[in-house]
């Protein structure tokens, strides 16, 4: 996986000793690095985990956890090639099963993936969440995302219109080839724009596509249901994620010294909501029963559509320009019904 | 070194958890008849060292429920046998891991096509208790040695967990526990309290959605949006059991709800709500009005108070036609950001 190895909890620890044992048993001698590589651990983790089980076992006839009740591993091998040969194995013979909520997470995560074009195959999603129910200790606890593999009268659903857009964003990817879309920004203005495609990403039912933009020079992100007339062209990519100056950050909305900074009020409850546009270190003051925090945005476009999307949720407080911007935007939105 | 110590009593405090979880699950692993608490607590790696014989061990005593909530918790299968002849006995009760229940069957193997989608499908998860679950399921798929057909950069699929009442709804799920919750309806002055048997929590377009039973009355099937349980998860007895795919149900009764919902409006031509509008699921474009500066728009919708607020956030760029709640509850979320901001 492309994460960094993250320290793990004590539960994850145990998930992993339990994962560990049975690898070794199918990798006789398999370096600590191969180990490491392949569980997306560090090479300093496998050590740790290898000297435990190596001390680990069960009690025995003698209650005494004597030498062969216990795993051993050759140490010269490991403390001189860094090689992991285990030559006692003690309780263990194969992987465990999932637990219900792991299982469960899986089965969710395969079915919002089922709305991606490349896994139109549904028997094949289906036969996998099977699997993932039958490898589960208890019948997997009830999470469901709606995807194309969730819906039982699957043909009277409409498609997504974005299906072929993704489907030929998916395929630039795979090939390293540019791609030449329209793009219309917040304001209606449409551009023909040439991308290096990097990476497609999502949040809930909305998809990115992450890219080199060649007019603006710079990554940008775009979002799926604004681009049109999108197609591939035979170009090789010029910019890649490996690229020093291109970077891919995690969070979909990147600050730039450029934003503006507005100051806002609203509900408790509202706040996850706005945790993308929200810098980091603001400081937030609650002001009866409100929460008063600073905002980022690009432009106030972006903002004046936020706001209004949020009703008496949300209300910007300074400056005078960006409230003036949104009683505008709503005022012209009350104009049309008079 | 060709042998290794076992850590003596004099280590006894500094046994790693993960140390003693794990001597624990050895332990009941290789016993077939199992162990009493009284076996495990003096003899197992972790516990043996703080173990007084004939002494108090209450403190100890604790520490090995909770590490039985753990284990389980990972899907470890801890079962309790009663001793014949004396059923209830706490003290002769016997603990031990079947190992058939414990192991992944035989047949259950995964194609690296497969394993990158679960890769994949773990990387969805990157927030809240699922993202620990995905990581932790993972660790047990790479256990069986495959490695994935090609890397998953490409791609950053994600899900939110933001409502604060998913995280306690999913572990009453869990534990098959009835819940109240404070549950402010659209229209309603007040938040009402509910008591609901879970069934299942559904993402349907982006919105957590529980359904469950109702306590009360006729035990009628309704489906709650997290976003307004406007306070805290309150756990209470245990709940009957109600066997079926309710994930599945409640997703299909969205969509019917959806089929259902349809409202009209009229967005100006090339403007933002135009694009997004079109490009949402299901939207239909009816005939262009004659100066073909605008267009009407067929859409589809689960809950009207939703589509509200996202209707006002495009300003002057929609005009609704129909439903007329729809259009009245527009122009009030308009009028109050007006008056908000004037």
């Amino acid at each position: 996986m492309a994460e960094r190895p993250q320290p793990l909890q004590a539960r994850d620890k145990l998930a992993f000793l339990l994962s560990l044992v049975p690898w070794l048993m199918d990798h006789d001698g398999a370096k600590v690095s191969e180990a490491a590589e392949h569980f997306g651990m560090t090479p300093q983790q496998i050590r740790e985990a290898v000297e435990l089980i190596a001390v680990s076992g069960v009690p025995g006839e003698t209650d005494a956890y004597q030498h062969g009740d216990l795993f051993d591993i050759n140490w010269d091998a490991f403390e001189e090639r860094d090689e992991i040969v285990i030559t006692n194995l003690v309780a263990i013979d194969d992987s465990p099963r999932f637990s219900a909520r792991e299982a469960a997470a899986l089965i969710a995560g395969l079915q919002y993936l089922s709305a991606l074009p490349e896994n139109a195959d549904r028997g094949a999603i289906a036969s996998l969440m099977s699997k993932l129910s039958r490898g589960a200790s208890a019948a997997p606890s009830q999470v469901g995302v709606e995807g194309a593999a969730t819906a039982g009268g699957i043909d009277t659903v409409a498609p997504d219109p974005l299906a072929p857009t993704l489907a030929l964003i998916r395929e630039s990817v795979e090939r390293g080839v540019q791609l030449e879309l329209d793009y219309q920004n917040s304001q209606g203005q449409r551009e023909r724009r040439r991308v290096d495609p990097l990476r497609v990403e999502s949040i809930d039912t909305d998809w990115y596509l992450r890219g080199w933009c060649h007019l603006r020079e710079a990554v940008r992100t775009f979002r799926l249901d604004r681009i049109s007339n999108a197609i591939i062209t035979e170009q090789p990519i010029e910019h890649r994620a490996s690229d020093s100056d291109v970077r891919l950050p995690d969070v979909l909305f990147e600050p730039s010294p450029d934003d503006l900074e507005v100051t806002i009020e609203v509900v408790p409850s509202a706040m996850p909501l706005l945790t993308d546009y929200i810098p980091d270190g603001a400081t937030t003051v609650e002001h009866d029963g409100r929460i008063r925090t600073t905002l980022r945005v690009s432009h106030y476009h972006g903002l004046k559509r936020l706001i209004a999307s949020m009703p008496g949720v949300a209300t910007v407080v300074a400056p005078p320009s960006a409230r003036a911007a949104v009683e505008a935007w709503a005022r012209a939105g009350v104009a049309r019904y008079r | 070194m060709s042998s290794s110590p076992v850590s003596t009593s004099s280590a006894a405090s500094r046994v790693p958890v993960e140390e003693r979880l794990f001597s624990l699950v050895l332990a009941l692993l290789a016993t077939e008849s199992g162990l009493t608490k009284n076996e495990i607590l003096s003899t197992v790696q972790g516990y043996r060292q703080k173990f007084r014989a004939g002494g108090d061990n209450a403190n100890l005593e604790r520490q090995f429920e909770r590490d039985k909530d753990d284990i389980r918790d990972l899907g470890v299968p801890l079962e309790t046998i009663d001793s014949p002849g004396d059923v209830g006995n706490n003290q002769t009760l016997r603990y031990r891991i079947p190992r058939g229940a414990y192991e992944l069957p035989a047949d259950i193997r995964f194609s690296s096509d497969e394993t990158t989608l679960l890769n994949l499908a773990a990387m969805v998860w990157r927030e809240g208790s699922l993202s620990g679950e995905s990581r932790r399921a993972l660790l047990k798929l790479r256990s069986l040695g495959v490695a994935a057909d090609e890397p998953t950069l490409g791609y950053a699929p994600r899900v939110r967990l933001r409502d604060a009442a998913f995280e306690p709804l999913s572990s009453a799920l869990e534990k098959h526990l009835i819940v109240r919750f404070p549950y402010l309806k659209p229209g309603e002055d007040h938040a009402r309290e509910r008591e609901v048997i879970p069934l299942a929590l559904v993402q349907y377009q982006g919105r957590w959605h529980l359904s469950a039973e109702e306590v009360e009355g006729e035990g009628a099937r309704k489906t709650y949006l997290l976003r307004r349980i406007v306070g805290p998860v309150e756990f209470g007895k245990a709940a009957p059991a109600r066997p079926g795919d309710h994930a599945a149900a409640a997703l299909a009764g969205l969509d019917e709800v959806w089929e259902r919902g349809v409202a009209e409006v009229d967005v100006v031509c090339d403007s933002d709500a135009a694009t997004r509008l079109s490009n949402r699921r299901g939207t239909e474009r009816l005939a262009p009005e004659t100066d073909g500066r605008e267009a009407r728009l067929r859409l589809h919708y689960v809950d009207l108070e939703i589509l509200a607020d996202e209707l006002a956030g495009f300003g002057p760029e929609v005009l609704v036609v129909s439903p007329h709640e729809l259009r009245d509850a527009v122009i009030a979320r308009l009028e109050r950001t007006v008056r908000d901001h004037g």
